[in-house]
């Protein structure tokens, strides 16, 4: 358990962080609440292994992210038909619509991205977490992470508004 | 750095926060300033981000959340056995030594695990919630029988006669312990469109489960999001859930 705090104040301080990132990933409740419940049932169990009791949001986050990708791994190997290809007929919101935009509309969008660009575009609005902060909770490399949000925040950016960023090469990134 | 460059690093610029300290960002505001349409862009954009950062976080979780990960964690600890506790080596290995006799009985005991009843309708309502694969996946009751037959799975169950007339959608074999479980995946005519099913019945050797205290009638009762009935007859226990009230389950009783 972190210095200080108990298993009802954290749950109390990170669920609905969690659950925001949870079902920006899921876009559904049911599942987003089970990956907020399993990250902090292994906090329960494993949780006492973490040193720096400073890592307790990344370490929460990083352990639900991967929850999340086990769950997709388990429906992979049983697929089931969703209603992706209706989500290609979604209208493209034009810039001065956006203000009027909702939260359905929004993960829609985010929810056409590649899945690889999803989490750290999630995590970028949800949580303003530094770029080394996501790039921790997802384990990849910081470049990667800078690569990854830039070219996801373009494709969202064009689905939300029409408008196309031409992205160079990550040369910088 | 030229407009299009600027642009594609400013997406990653909110402002407000410590990304404008990155270099490359100090760099693409340093343009913006000096090229008015880029500038113009920057407002725009600035303005859109603020509004999808709000939407992401209008994300609101479901009311109760909070309280059933709490519930649920201190129920899990108390089906802990109090040899996994963690309460420290010395009072432990003190018991221990001064309770032999009670070791040996526990060591005879210990593969048992926790067989309670409260344990498997927790284990089984999480299948259904957290996601599952159906081994079989057909409406065809003979062959769902016959594939549970073939696997060692209970098959010689007994539908209550509401439950028949809904529509099968396979089915699985879990684990329980050392015994198979059989769990029967129906489609009712609620079930959202996307959903494979939503109603799942569970069946297992009732000796395999220690504490049925329920009998032939069912006993209902929330078991995480589901609404369960569980019941016994015969040699088996049966165990229903769907999402829903009280009468969303009594409706296939």
């Amino acid at each position: 358990m972190a210095e200080g705090m108990d298993f009802e104040s954290l749950v109390a301080c990170y669920y609905e962080p969690l659950y925001q990132f949870a079902f920006s990933l899921t876009r559904d409740e049911a599942d987003a609440c089970d990956l907020v419940q399993q990250a902090f049932c292994i906090w329960a169990n494993k949780g006492h292994q973490l040193r720096d009791t400073t890592k307790v949001k990344t370490w929460l986050f990083t352990t639900l992210h991967r929850e999340f990708l086990s769950v997709c791994r388990r429906r992979t190997r049983f697929p089931h038909v969703e209603l992706d290809h209706a989500a290609d007929e979604l209208p493209v919101v034009s810039p001065p619509a956006v203000n009027r935009l909702d939260t359905e509309q929004v993960l829609a969008a985010l929810g056409r991205l590649d899945e690889v660009y999803q989490a750290p575009v999630a995590l970028f609005y949800l949580q303003d977490c530094s770029y080394n902060e996501i790039a921790a909770i997802l384990e990849v490399p910081l470049g990667t992470v800078k690569s990854r949000l830039a070219r996801g925040l373009g494709r969202l950016h064009q689905l939300l508004t029409g408008e196309k960023i031409e992205m160079p090469k990550p040369k910088y990134l | 750095m030229n407009r299009d460059e600027a642009k594609s690093i400013l997406l990653l610029y909110r402002h407000g926060t410590a990304d404008a300290a990155d270099p490359q960002i100090i760099e693409a505001l340093a343009l913006a300033e000096r090229d008015q349409e880029l500038k113009d862009w920057l407002v725009i954009h600035c303005a859109r981000e603020f509004v999808v950062r709000q939407k992401f976080r209008q994300i609101t979780p479901p009311a109760g959340l909070k309280e059933q990960i709490i519930s649920e964690q201190a129920a899990s600890e108390r089906a802990v056995p109090i040899w996994n506790r963690k309460i420290g080596w010395v009072p432990v290995a003190a018991l221990l030594l001064l309770s032999g006799l009670l070791a040996s009985l526990w060591l005879a005991n210990r593969g048992h695990g926790e067989d309670t009843l409260a344990v498997f309708q927790t284990q089984m309502a999480g299948v259904a919630l957290r996601g599952y694969g159906m081994d079989v996946t057909t409406n065809d009751p003979v062959a769902i029988r016959v594939y549970l037959a073939q696997n060692g799975a209970p098959s010689d169950f007994v539908l209550p006669a509401a439950l028949k007339q809904v529509a099968l959608a396979g089915c699985a074999i879990e684990g329980w312990r050392d015994a198979k479980v059989t769990m029967i995946c129906f489609r009712t005519s609620n079930a959202a469109p996307e959903a494979t099913s939503d109603l799942w019945l569970f069946v297992v050797d009732r000796s395999s489960v220690k504490k049925t205290s329920v009998g032939s009638v069912p006993r209902l009762a929330k078991v995480n999001r589901l609404m369960t009935a569980t019941w016994v007859q015969g040699d088996k226990l049966y165990f229903l859930g769907t999402a829903g009230d009280v009468q969303a389950i009594q409706h296939y009783l």
